[in-house]
Protein backbone atom coordinates (compact mmCIF):
# COMPACT_ATOMS: atom_id res chain seq x y z
CA UNK A 1 0.00 0.00 0.00
CA UNK A 2 2.92 2.15 0.80
CA UNK A 3 3.92 1.94 -2.20
CA UNK A 4 0.60 2.68 -3.93
CA UNK A 5 0.77 6.16 -1.84
CA UNK A 6 4.78 7.06 -3.06
CA UNK A 7 3.27 6.70 -6.48
CA UNK A 8 0.17 8.79 -6.41
CA UNK A 9 1.89 11.30 -4.46
CA UNK A 10 4.65 11.32 -6.78
CA UNK A 11 1.80 11.50 -10.34
CA UNK A 12 -0.13 14.17 -8.83
CA UNK A 13 3.50 16.25 -8.08
CA UNK A 14 4.22 15.48 -11.90
CA UNK A 15 0.15 15.61 -13.06
CA UNK A 16 1.34 12.55 -14.60
CA UNK A 17 -1.78 10.24 -15.34
CA UNK A 18 0.04 7.48 -16.73
CA UNK A 19 2.02 6.95 -13.78
CA UNK A 20 -1.00 7.52 -11.58
CA UNK A 21 -2.56 4.69 -13.78
CA UNK A 22 -0.31 2.36 -12.89
CA UNK A 23 -1.30 2.34 -9.34
CA UNK A 24 -4.44 0.91 -10.43
CA UNK A 25 -3.54 -1.97 -12.33
CA UNK A 26 -4.70 -5.33 -11.55
CA UNK A 27 -1.79 -6.76 -13.56
CA UNK A 28 -0.09 -7.77 -10.59
CA UNK A 29 2.05 -11.27 -9.51
CA UNK A 30 0.38 -13.14 -6.77
CA UNK A 31 2.68 -11.44 -4.07
CA UNK A 32 1.67 -7.75 -4.49
CA UNK A 33 -1.84 -8.32 -4.62
CA UNK A 34 -1.60 -10.27 -0.99
CA UNK A 35 0.42 -7.50 0.41
CA UNK A 36 -2.11 -4.99 -0.81
CA UNK A 37 -4.57 -7.21 0.48
CA UNK A 38 -3.05 -7.90 3.97
CA UNK A 39 -2.22 -4.36 4.57
CA UNK A 40 -5.91 -3.15 5.89
CA UNK A 41 -9.00 -5.10 6.84
CA UNK A 42 -13.00 -4.19 5.88
CA UNK A 43 -12.69 -2.22 9.35
CA UNK A 44 -9.60 0.36 8.81
CA UNK A 45 -9.32 0.05 5.47
CA UNK A 46 -10.97 3.73 4.46
CA UNK A 47 -9.19 5.30 7.03
CA UNK A 48 -6.16 3.55 6.17
CA UNK A 49 -6.73 4.94 2.61
CA UNK A 50 -7.77 8.72 3.79
CA UNK A 51 -4.14 8.93 5.72
CA UNK A 52 -1.86 7.70 2.90
CA UNK A 53 -3.72 10.09 0.26
CA UNK A 54 -3.26 12.71 2.67
CA UNK A 55 -0.07 12.32 3.75
CA UNK A 56 1.29 11.80 0.22
CA UNK A 57 -0.74 14.90 -0.96
CA UNK A 58 0.04 16.99 1.46
CA UNK A 59 3.25 18.53 0.40
CA UNK A 60 2.10 19.32 -3.08
CA UNK A 61 1.41 22.92 -4.88
CA UNK A 62 -2.19 22.80 -4.84
CA UNK A 63 -3.47 20.38 -2.49
CA UNK A 64 -6.18 18.04 -2.82
CA UNK A 65 -9.82 19.21 -1.98
CA UNK A 66 -11.70 17.77 0.67
CA UNK A 67 -13.83 16.02 -2.49
CA UNK A 68 -11.15 14.90 -4.33
CA UNK A 69 -9.40 13.42 -1.35
CA UNK A 70 -13.05 11.95 -0.67
CA UNK A 71 -13.54 10.75 -4.06
CA UNK A 72 -9.64 9.00 -4.64
CA UNK A 73 -10.44 7.08 -1.16
CA UNK A 74 -13.46 5.58 -2.62
CA UNK A 75 -11.55 4.33 -5.79
CA UNK A 76 -8.80 2.79 -4.04
CA UNK A 77 -11.04 1.63 -1.74
CA UNK A 78 -13.16 -0.41 -4.71
CA UNK A 79 -9.31 -1.12 -5.92
CA UNK A 80 -8.46 -3.17 -2.66
CA UNK A 81 -11.62 -4.93 -2.86
CA UNK A 82 -10.93 -5.93 -6.51
CA UNK A 83 -7.78 -7.47 -5.74
CA UNK A 84 -9.14 -9.26 -3.08
CA UNK A 85 -11.00 -11.02 -6.17
CA UNK A 86 -8.37 -11.51 -7.75
CA UNK A 87 -6.20 -12.96 -5.21
CA UNK A 88 -8.56 -15.37 -4.86
CA UNK A 89 -9.20 -16.61 -8.14
CA UNK A 90 -4.96 -16.45 -8.47
CA UNK A 91 -5.22 -18.87 -5.52
CA UNK A 92 -7.55 -21.18 -6.73
CA UNK A 93 -10.11 -20.19 -4.46
CA UNK A 94 -13.40 -22.77 -4.44
CA UNK A 95 -15.24 -19.40 -4.11
CA UNK A 96 -13.93 -17.16 -6.70
CA UNK A 97 -15.38 -16.57 -10.55
CA UNK A 98 -13.92 -14.14 -12.99
CA UNK A 99 -17.69 -13.30 -12.99
CA UNK A 100 -16.96 -11.66 -9.11
CA UNK A 101 -13.64 -10.05 -10.40
CA UNK A 102 -15.67 -8.63 -13.09
CA UNK A 103 -18.64 -7.32 -10.31
CA UNK A 104 -15.65 -5.75 -7.93
CA UNK A 105 -14.26 -4.26 -10.71
CA UNK A 106 -17.24 -2.31 -12.04
CA UNK A 107 -17.32 -1.20 -8.98
CA UNK A 108 -13.42 0.50 -9.04
CA UNK A 109 -14.57 1.89 -12.82
CA UNK A 110 -18.10 3.18 -11.31
CA UNK A 111 -15.95 4.87 -8.41
CA UNK A 112 -13.88 6.44 -10.88
CA UNK A 113 -16.38 7.72 -12.55
CA UNK A 114 -18.09 9.62 -9.60
CA UNK A 115 -15.15 11.22 -9.22
CA UNK A 116 -15.01 12.98 -12.17
CA UNK A 117 -19.09 14.11 -12.01
CA UNK A 118 -19.00 14.72 -8.27
CA UNK A 119 -15.42 14.91 -6.78
CA UNK A 120 -13.94 17.05 -9.65
CA UNK A 121 -11.13 14.84 -10.74
CA UNK A 122 -8.87 16.54 -12.99
CA UNK A 123 -8.74 15.55 -16.71
CA UNK A 124 -4.88 14.71 -16.61
CA UNK A 125 -5.78 11.85 -14.53
CA UNK A 126 -7.79 10.50 -17.11
CA UNK A 127 -5.73 7.54 -17.87
CA UNK A 128 -7.02 6.04 -15.01
CA UNK A 129 -10.08 5.53 -17.10
CA UNK A 130 -8.37 3.74 -19.61
CA UNK A 131 -6.60 1.20 -17.13
CA UNK A 132 -10.11 0.77 -15.87
CA UNK A 133 -11.87 0.28 -18.93
CA UNK A 134 -9.18 -2.18 -21.04
CA UNK A 135 -9.39 -4.26 -17.90
CA UNK A 136 -13.25 -4.88 -17.22
CA UNK A 137 -13.18 -5.59 -20.68
CA UNK A 138 -10.75 -8.63 -20.41
CA UNK A 139 -12.33 -9.38 -17.17
CA UNK A 140 -15.51 -10.03 -19.13
CA UNK A 141 -14.70 -11.68 -21.70
CA UNK A 142 -13.38 -14.16 -18.99
CA UNK A 143 -15.81 -14.32 -17.28
CA UNK A 144 -18.11 -14.83 -20.12
CA UNK A 145 -15.74 -17.52 -20.99
CA UNK A 146 -15.56 -19.02 -17.27
CA UNK A 147 -19.47 -19.34 -17.20
CA UNK A 148 -20.04 -21.11 -20.78
CA UNK A 149 -17.64 -23.88 -20.33
CA UNK A 150 -18.90 -24.32 -17.01
CA UNK A 151 -22.26 -24.30 -18.05
CA UNK A 152 -21.54 -26.68 -20.92
CA UNK A 153 -20.21 -29.01 -18.67
CA UNK A 154 -22.96 -29.07 -16.73
CA UNK A 155 -25.27 -29.53 -19.68
CA UNK A 156 -23.48 -31.46 -21.76
CA UNK A 157 -25.91 -34.65 -23.04
CA UNK A 158 -28.76 -32.08 -23.01
CA UNK A 159 -27.78 -29.62 -25.14
CA UNK A 160 -26.91 -30.14 -28.87
CA UNK A 161 -25.82 -26.56 -29.89
CA UNK A 162 -22.27 -26.49 -30.91
CA UNK A 163 -20.36 -23.45 -29.30
CA UNK A 164 -20.68 -21.01 -32.18
CA UNK A 165 -24.39 -20.87 -31.61
CA UNK A 166 -25.70 -17.08 -30.80
CA UNK A 167 -27.02 -18.41 -27.44
CA UNK A 168 -28.56 -15.45 -25.30
CA UNK A 169 -26.84 -14.56 -22.33
CA UNK A 170 -23.33 -16.30 -23.73
CA UNK A 171 -21.56 -12.69 -23.82
CA UNK A 172 -23.44 -11.37 -20.77
CA UNK A 173 -20.97 -9.91 -18.78
CA UNK A 174 -19.53 -8.24 -22.16
CA UNK A 175 -22.67 -6.57 -22.57
CA UNK A 176 -22.97 -5.49 -19.44
CA UNK A 177 -19.30 -4.37 -20.03
CA UNK A 178 -20.03 -2.48 -23.52
CA UNK A 179 -22.82 -0.29 -20.83
CA UNK A 180 -20.14 0.71 -19.04
CA UNK A 181 -17.68 1.56 -21.74
CA UNK A 182 -20.66 3.87 -23.18
CA UNK A 183 -21.22 6.08 -19.85
CA UNK A 184 -17.49 6.66 -19.95
CA UNK A 185 -17.48 7.74 -23.66
CA UNK A 186 -20.58 9.62 -22.69
CA UNK A 187 -18.50 11.00 -19.73
CA UNK A 188 -15.76 11.56 -21.59
CA UNK A 189 -17.51 13.60 -24.71
CA UNK A 190 -20.00 15.67 -22.43
CA UNK A 191 -16.97 17.65 -21.13
CA UNK A 192 -17.18 21.54 -21.30
CA UNK A 193 -13.95 22.16 -19.77
CA UNK A 194 -11.63 24.51 -21.95
CA UNK A 195 -9.71 21.99 -24.22
CA UNK A 196 -6.26 21.75 -22.55
CA UNK A 197 -8.02 20.44 -19.33
CA UNK A 198 -10.58 18.41 -20.99
CA UNK A 199 -11.84 14.83 -20.33
CA UNK A 200 -11.94 14.80 -24.48
CA UNK A 201 -8.65 13.94 -24.59
CA UNK A 202 -9.39 9.73 -23.76
CA UNK A 203 -12.22 9.97 -25.89
CA UNK A 204 -10.24 7.76 -28.74
CA UNK A 205 -9.30 5.35 -26.25
CA UNK A 206 -12.83 4.87 -24.94
CA UNK A 207 -13.84 4.59 -28.75
CA UNK A 208 -11.23 1.96 -29.49
CA UNK A 209 -11.91 -0.40 -26.76
CA UNK A 210 -15.91 0.41 -27.69
CA UNK A 211 -15.04 -0.63 -31.55
CA UNK A 212 -13.82 -4.01 -30.02
CA UNK A 213 -15.80 -4.69 -27.86
CA UNK A 214 -19.10 -3.91 -30.48
CA UNK A 215 -17.74 -5.97 -33.02
CA UNK A 216 -16.93 -9.32 -30.75
CA UNK A 217 -20.51 -8.63 -30.14
CA UNK A 218 -21.16 -8.96 -33.54
CA UNK A 219 -23.11 -5.30 -33.40
CA UNK A 220 -21.69 -3.05 -36.24
CA UNK A 221 -24.89 -0.92 -35.57
CA UNK A 222 -24.00 0.09 -32.43
CA UNK A 223 -20.44 1.23 -33.48
CA UNK A 224 -22.49 3.20 -35.96
CA UNK A 225 -24.23 5.09 -33.50
CA UNK A 226 -21.38 5.46 -31.58
CA UNK A 227 -19.49 6.95 -34.86
CA UNK A 228 -23.07 9.23 -34.85
CA UNK A 229 -22.32 10.69 -31.14
CA UNK A 230 -18.90 11.10 -31.46
CA UNK A 231 -18.96 13.05 -35.07
CA UNK A 232 -21.84 15.36 -34.02
CA UNK A 233 -19.21 16.10 -30.94
CA UNK A 234 -16.30 16.74 -33.31
CA UNK A 235 -16.63 20.56 -33.60
CA UNK A 236 -15.32 21.25 -30.25
CA UNK A 237 -13.04 18.70 -30.42
CA UNK A 238 -9.39 18.23 -30.69
CA UNK A 239 -8.49 17.22 -34.39
CA UNK A 240 -8.06 13.14 -34.66
CA UNK A 241 -4.00 13.76 -35.83
CA UNK A 242 -3.71 15.28 -32.00
CA UNK A 243 -4.18 11.98 -30.85
CA UNK A 244 -1.27 9.40 -30.17
CA UNK A 245 -1.21 7.66 -33.81
CA UNK A 246 -1.77 3.94 -31.75
CA UNK A 247 -5.06 5.66 -31.20
CA UNK A 248 -5.36 7.02 -34.74
CA UNK A 249 -4.42 4.14 -36.21
CA UNK A 250 -7.32 1.81 -34.40
CA UNK A 251 -9.63 4.14 -34.77
CA UNK A 252 -9.14 4.43 -38.56
CA UNK A 253 -8.77 0.94 -39.26
CA UNK A 254 -12.38 0.26 -36.91
CA UNK A 255 -14.14 3.47 -39.36
CA UNK A 256 -12.76 1.52 -42.49
CA UNK A 257 -13.80 -1.75 -41.51
CA UNK A 258 -17.47 -0.35 -40.38
CA UNK A 259 -17.72 1.32 -44.16
CA UNK A 260 -16.42 -2.00 -45.50
CA UNK A 261 -19.24 -3.65 -43.95
CA UNK A 262 -22.07 -1.22 -45.16
CA UNK A 263 -20.00 -1.80 -48.60
CA UNK A 264 -19.16 1.51 -49.01
CA UNK A 265 -15.74 0.90 -50.16
CA UNK A 266 -14.70 4.33 -51.84
CA UNK A 267 -14.66 5.49 -47.95
CA UNK A 268 -13.28 2.55 -46.67
CA UNK A 269 -10.78 2.65 -48.51
CA UNK A 270 -9.51 5.93 -47.01
CA UNK A 271 -10.09 5.26 -43.59
CA UNK A 272 -7.84 2.43 -44.00
CA UNK A 273 -5.33 3.88 -46.18
CA UNK A 274 -4.30 6.38 -43.74
CA UNK A 275 -4.24 3.84 -41.26
CA UNK A 276 -2.10 1.87 -43.54
CA UNK A 277 0.05 4.71 -43.42
CA UNK A 278 0.32 5.34 -40.16
CA UNK A 279 0.67 2.21 -39.13
CA UNK A 280 4.27 1.22 -36.90
CA UNK A 281 6.05 -0.26 -39.84
CA UNK A 282 6.68 -3.04 -36.83
CA UNK A 283 2.88 -4.04 -36.21
CA UNK A 284 3.21 -7.00 -38.73
CA UNK A 285 -0.29 -8.25 -37.37
CA UNK A 286 -2.10 -5.16 -37.63
CA UNK A 287 -1.01 -4.26 -40.57
CA UNK A 288 -1.97 -7.95 -41.80
CA UNK A 289 -5.60 -6.85 -40.74
CA UNK A 290 -5.55 -4.07 -42.71
CA UNK A 291 -4.51 -4.90 -46.18
CA UNK A 292 -7.34 -8.04 -45.16
CA UNK A 293 -9.78 -5.30 -45.81
CA UNK A 294 -8.14 -2.92 -47.87
CA UNK A 295 -7.00 -5.59 -50.93
CA UNK A 296 -10.76 -6.08 -51.21
CA UNK A 297 -11.28 -2.49 -51.58
CA UNK A 298 -8.79 -1.73 -54.18
CA UNK A 299 -9.97 -4.96 -56.18
CA UNK A 300 -13.14 -3.17 -56.74
CA UNK A 301 -12.72 0.44 -56.07
CA UNK A 302 -9.63 0.77 -58.53
CA UNK A 303 -9.14 -2.70 -60.00
CA UNK A 304 -5.91 -3.08 -58.39
CA UNK A 305 -4.09 -6.11 -57.41
CA UNK A 306 -1.49 -5.84 -54.68
CA UNK A 307 2.27 -6.10 -55.86
CA UNK A 308 4.37 -9.43 -54.88
CA UNK A 309 6.17 -6.34 -52.81
CA UNK A 310 3.69 -5.89 -50.68
CA UNK A 311 2.46 -8.84 -50.09
CA UNK A 312 6.06 -10.35 -49.20
CA UNK A 313 6.25 -10.41 -45.89
CA UNK A 314 2.95 -11.65 -45.30
CA UNK A 315 2.96 -15.36 -45.76
CA UNK A 316 -0.63 -15.20 -44.11
CA UNK A 317 -2.10 -13.02 -46.71
CA UNK A 318 0.03 -14.55 -49.42
CA UNK A 319 -1.55 -17.63 -48.97
CA UNK A 320 -5.09 -15.80 -48.41
CA UNK A 321 -4.78 -13.55 -51.39
CA UNK A 322 -2.41 -14.65 -54.04
CA UNK A 323 -4.56 -17.70 -56.30
CA UNK A 324 -7.24 -15.18 -56.46
CA UNK A 325 -5.25 -12.57 -57.43
CA UNK A 326 -3.47 -14.60 -59.85
CA UNK A 327 -6.39 -15.64 -61.61
CA UNK A 328 -7.78 -12.45 -62.23
CA UNK A 329 -4.66 -11.25 -63.68
CA UNK A 330 -4.41 -14.05 -65.94
CA UNK A 331 -9.00 -13.66 -66.73
CA UNK A 332 -9.21 -17.70 -65.80
CA UNK A 333 -12.61 -17.55 -64.57
CA UNK A 334 -12.29 -21.55 -63.33
CA UNK A 335 -9.16 -21.03 -61.66
CA UNK A 336 -10.97 -18.15 -59.84
CA UNK A 337 -14.12 -19.73 -58.84
CA UNK A 338 -11.56 -23.02 -57.18
CA UNK A 339 -9.67 -19.91 -55.15
CA UNK A 340 -13.04 -19.08 -54.22
CA UNK A 341 -13.91 -21.87 -52.49
CA UNK A 342 -10.91 -23.10 -51.08
CA UNK A 343 -10.84 -20.18 -49.09
CA UNK A 344 -14.04 -19.97 -48.53
CA UNK A 345 -14.58 -20.62 -44.37
CA UNK A 346 -11.63 -18.07 -43.86
CA UNK A 347 -13.00 -15.74 -46.30
CA UNK A 348 -16.36 -15.92 -45.04
CA UNK A 349 -14.48 -15.41 -41.22
CA UNK A 350 -12.94 -12.46 -42.34
CA UNK A 351 -16.40 -10.84 -43.67
CA UNK A 352 -14.42 -10.40 -47.62
CA UNK A 353 -16.43 -13.56 -49.00
CA UNK A 354 -19.00 -10.99 -50.72
CA UNK A 355 -16.78 -8.52 -51.55
CA UNK A 356 -14.19 -10.99 -53.39
CA UNK A 357 -17.12 -12.65 -55.13
CA UNK A 358 -17.54 -9.37 -56.80
CA UNK A 359 -14.02 -9.48 -58.34
CA UNK A 360 -15.21 -12.20 -60.51
CA UNK A 361 -16.37 -9.06 -62.97
CA UNK A 362 -12.35 -8.22 -62.85
CA UNK A 363 -11.60 -11.42 -64.16
CA UNK A 364 -14.10 -11.91 -66.66
CA UNK A 365 -13.33 -8.38 -67.92
CA UNK A 366 -9.15 -9.39 -67.98
CA UNK A 367 -10.78 -12.38 -70.18
CA UNK A 368 -12.88 -10.26 -72.68
CA UNK A 369 -9.61 -7.85 -73.17
CA UNK A 370 -7.51 -11.01 -73.85
CA UNK A 371 -9.78 -11.73 -76.84
CA UNK A 372 -9.80 -8.11 -77.65
CA UNK A 373 -6.57 -8.05 -77.94
CA UNK A 374 -6.24 -11.44 -79.53
CA UNK A 375 -7.92 -10.08 -82.19
CA UNK A 376 -5.17 -7.54 -83.76
CA UNK A 377 -5.77 -5.28 -85.74
CA UNK A 378 -7.75 -4.17 -89.07
CA UNK A 379 -6.01 -4.05 -92.38
CA UNK A 380 -5.44 0.00 -92.82
CA UNK A 381 -7.75 1.39 -95.25
CA UNK A 382 -5.43 4.12 -96.25
CA UNK A 383 -1.57 4.03 -96.07
CA UNK A 384 -0.10 5.87 -93.03
CA UNK A 385 -3.41 5.47 -91.43
CA UNK A 386 -3.02 4.71 -87.45
CA UNK A 387 -4.30 0.92 -87.47
CA UNK A 388 -7.41 0.20 -85.60
CA UNK A 389 -8.46 -2.76 -83.55
CA UNK A 390 -10.63 -5.13 -84.76
CA UNK A 391 -13.59 -3.77 -82.68
CA UNK A 392 -16.32 -6.14 -84.41
CA UNK A 393 -15.78 -9.65 -82.82
CA UNK A 394 -18.60 -12.87 -83.36
CA UNK A 395 -19.62 -13.70 -79.89
CA UNK A 396 -19.08 -17.16 -80.35
CA UNK A 397 -15.42 -16.15 -79.35
CA UNK A 398 -16.80 -14.81 -76.20
CA UNK A 399 -18.01 -17.71 -76.41
CA UNK A 400 -14.84 -19.91 -76.64
CA UNK A 401 -13.17 -17.84 -74.67
CA UNK A 402 -15.52 -17.65 -71.44
CA UNK A 403 -16.00 -21.66 -72.12
CA UNK A 404 -12.55 -22.31 -71.95
CA UNK A 405 -12.08 -20.02 -68.95
CA UNK A 406 -15.10 -21.64 -66.50
CA UNK A 407 -13.75 -25.47 -68.35
CA UNK A 408 -17.50 -25.71 -69.17
CA UNK A 409 -19.56 -25.07 -72.58
CA UNK A 410 -21.83 -22.00 -71.95
CA UNK A 411 -24.88 -21.55 -73.83
CA UNK A 412 -24.40 -18.09 -76.12
CA UNK A 413 -27.48 -16.70 -74.60
CA UNK A 414 -25.58 -17.33 -71.53
CA UNK A 415 -22.75 -15.61 -72.89
CA UNK A 416 -24.60 -12.70 -74.11
CA UNK A 417 -26.15 -12.08 -70.82
CA UNK A 418 -22.49 -11.62 -69.16
CA UNK A 419 -21.53 -9.50 -72.15
CA UNK A 420 -24.34 -7.44 -71.38
CA UNK A 421 -23.69 -7.06 -67.64
CA UNK A 422 -19.80 -5.87 -68.75
CA UNK A 423 -21.61 -3.42 -70.36
CA UNK A 424 -23.50 -2.70 -67.81
CA UNK A 425 -21.23 -2.21 -65.36
CA UNK A 426 -18.89 0.02 -67.70
CA UNK A 427 -16.26 -2.11 -67.37
CA UNK A 428 -16.90 -2.71 -71.48
CA UNK A 429 -18.01 -0.12 -73.86
CA UNK A 430 -19.78 -1.32 -76.98
CA UNK A 431 -23.29 -2.60 -77.84
CA UNK A 432 -24.39 -6.45 -79.14
CA UNK A 433 -25.53 -6.83 -82.47
CA UNK A 434 -27.90 -9.91 -81.94
CA UNK A 435 -28.72 -10.45 -85.35
CA UNK A 436 -25.72 -10.84 -86.73
CA UNK A 437 -23.96 -12.55 -83.63
CA UNK A 438 -21.36 -9.70 -83.34
CA UNK A 439 -20.09 -7.83 -80.18
CA UNK A 440 -19.26 -3.91 -81.99
CA UNK A 441 -16.53 -2.50 -79.46
CA UNK A 442 -15.79 1.17 -78.82
CA UNK A 443 -13.06 2.43 -80.99
CA UNK A 444 -11.91 4.58 -78.20
CA UNK A 445 -10.95 2.81 -75.18
CA UNK A 446 -13.19 -0.63 -75.23
CA UNK A 447 -11.96 -1.55 -71.42
CA UNK A 448 -12.15 1.88 -69.58
CA UNK A 449 -9.18 2.19 -67.78
CA UNK A 450 -7.06 -0.57 -69.24
CA UNK A 451 -5.24 1.32 -71.60
CA UNK A 452 -7.12 -0.26 -74.82
CA UNK B 1 -2.32 24.13 -26.28
CA UNK B 2 -0.57 21.81 -28.87
CA UNK B 3 2.79 22.08 -27.62
CA UNK B 4 1.76 20.62 -24.08
CA UNK B 5 -0.12 17.80 -25.64
CA UNK B 6 2.81 17.12 -27.05
CA UNK B 7 5.00 17.28 -24.37
CA UNK B 8 2.32 14.44 -22.01
CA UNK B 9 2.59 13.00 -25.57
CA UNK B 10 6.13 12.35 -25.29
CA UNK B 11 5.85 11.13 -21.35
CA UNK B 12 3.24 8.71 -22.18
CA UNK B 13 5.89 7.38 -24.41
CA UNK B 14 8.08 6.51 -21.93
CA UNK B 15 5.46 5.44 -19.46
CA UNK B 16 3.71 3.13 -22.19
CA UNK B 17 7.20 1.97 -22.89
CA UNK B 18 8.15 0.87 -19.34
CA UNK B 19 4.28 -1.12 -19.06
CA UNK B 20 5.94 -3.02 -22.49
CA UNK B 21 6.71 -6.67 -20.56
CA UNK B 22 3.58 -6.37 -19.02
CA UNK B 23 1.28 -6.22 -21.89
CA UNK B 24 2.99 -8.84 -23.47
CA UNK B 25 2.25 -11.43 -21.22
CA UNK B 26 -1.52 -10.04 -21.43
CA UNK B 27 -1.50 -10.27 -24.66
CA UNK B 28 -0.45 -13.52 -25.01
CA UNK B 29 -3.22 -15.00 -22.85
CA UNK B 30 -5.75 -12.72 -24.58
CA UNK B 31 -4.35 -14.82 -28.03
CA UNK B 32 -4.54 -18.14 -26.47
CA UNK B 33 -7.88 -17.34 -25.59
CA UNK B 34 -9.56 -15.13 -28.88
CA UNK B 35 -8.56 -16.74 -32.21
CA UNK B 36 -10.01 -13.62 -33.94
CA UNK B 37 -9.43 -10.64 -35.85
CA UNK B 38 -9.21 -8.17 -33.51
CA UNK B 39 -6.56 -5.26 -33.83
CA UNK B 40 -4.15 -6.01 -31.50
CA UNK B 41 -2.86 -3.09 -28.70
CA UNK B 42 0.48 -1.80 -29.85
CA UNK B 43 3.49 -1.86 -27.94
CA UNK B 44 3.87 1.88 -27.23
CA UNK B 45 1.97 4.37 -27.34
CA UNK B 46 2.98 6.82 -30.11
CA UNK B 47 5.66 6.93 -32.32
CA UNK B 48 7.18 9.41 -34.72
CA UNK B 49 6.84 9.37 -38.41
CA UNK B 50 9.89 7.63 -39.28
CA UNK B 51 8.78 4.99 -37.68
CA UNK B 52 5.35 4.92 -39.86
CA UNK B 53 4.55 2.49 -42.78
CA UNK B 54 4.51 4.98 -44.86
CA UNK B 55 7.86 6.26 -44.24
CA UNK B 56 9.60 2.61 -44.23
CA UNK B 57 8.10 1.96 -47.70
CA UNK B 58 11.24 4.24 -48.80
CA UNK B 59 10.34 7.66 -51.39
CA UNK B 60 7.93 8.52 -48.81
CA UNK B 61 4.69 10.20 -49.54
CA UNK B 62 4.06 8.36 -53.19
CA UNK B 63 4.53 5.19 -51.48
CA UNK B 64 1.63 3.55 -52.37
CA UNK B 65 2.04 3.35 -55.80
CA UNK B 66 4.22 0.58 -56.13
CA UNK B 67 2.20 -1.25 -54.03
CA UNK B 68 -0.72 -1.88 -55.98
CA UNK B 69 -1.04 -2.87 -59.81
CA UNK B 70 -2.88 -2.85 -62.29
CA UNK B 71 -5.25 -5.90 -62.53
CA UNK B 72 -4.33 -7.17 -66.33
CA UNK B 73 -0.82 -8.81 -67.35
CA UNK B 74 -0.10 -7.44 -70.71
CA UNK B 75 3.38 -8.75 -70.30
CA UNK B 76 2.73 -12.21 -69.95
CA UNK B 77 0.92 -13.57 -73.06
CA UNK B 78 3.00 -16.63 -73.66
CA UNK B 79 1.55 -18.52 -70.34
CA UNK B 80 -0.07 -21.99 -71.10
CA UNK B 81 -3.79 -19.85 -70.41
CA UNK B 82 -3.10 -17.55 -73.24
CA UNK B 83 -1.67 -19.79 -76.00
CA UNK B 84 -4.88 -22.42 -75.29
CA UNK B 85 -7.24 -19.36 -75.91
CA UNK B 86 -5.38 -18.34 -78.85
CA UNK B 87 -6.13 -21.35 -80.24
CA UNK B 88 -8.80 -22.07 -79.26
CA UNK B 89 -10.16 -18.49 -81.21
CA UNK B 90 -8.40 -19.59 -84.18
CA UNK B 91 -10.62 -22.68 -83.85
CA UNK B 92 -13.54 -20.65 -83.90
CA UNK B 93 -12.10 -18.43 -86.90
CA UNK B 94 -11.83 -21.65 -88.98
CA UNK B 95 -15.21 -22.88 -88.11
CA UNK B 96 -16.64 -19.19 -89.34
CA UNK B 97 -14.53 -19.78 -92.78
CA UNK B 98 -15.88 -23.12 -93.86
Amino acid sequence: MDTIFREFGEAFSQQNGYQLSQTLTPQLPKDMLRVIWRSANHHDVKSVLRRGIQSSSSSLMNRLSREEVDGWVEVYYTYWKACEHLLAMEEGSSNSSWTKVYEAWKEMLNALHRGYTNYGFEAWTIPCIYVGAKNLRIFAIRADQQRNSSSAQENSGMSFQDDFDPESGKNQQLEDCARQLNRMFQLCLSDRAPLEESRKWGIYYVVNLLFKTYFKLNSASLSKNMLKSLTAGRGDMPGLSAFPKSQQVTFKYYEGVLHFLEENYVESEKHLTIAWNLCHKNAMRNKELILTYLIPCHLLTTHTLPTQQLLEPHPRLQKLFLPLCRSIKKGELHAFDIALQEAEDEFVKRRIYLTLERGRDIALRNLLRKVFLAGGFEPPKEDGAKPLRRTRIPVDEFVAAISLGSQQMLDPDEVECLLANMIYKNLMKGYIARERGIVVLSKSGAFPGTGV
Amino acid sequence: MASSSAQTAKKDDKAASEKQPEQATQQKTTAALEEDDEFEDFPVDDWTVEETEAASGGAGGETTTHLWEESWDDDDTSDDFSTQLKEELKKVEASKRR
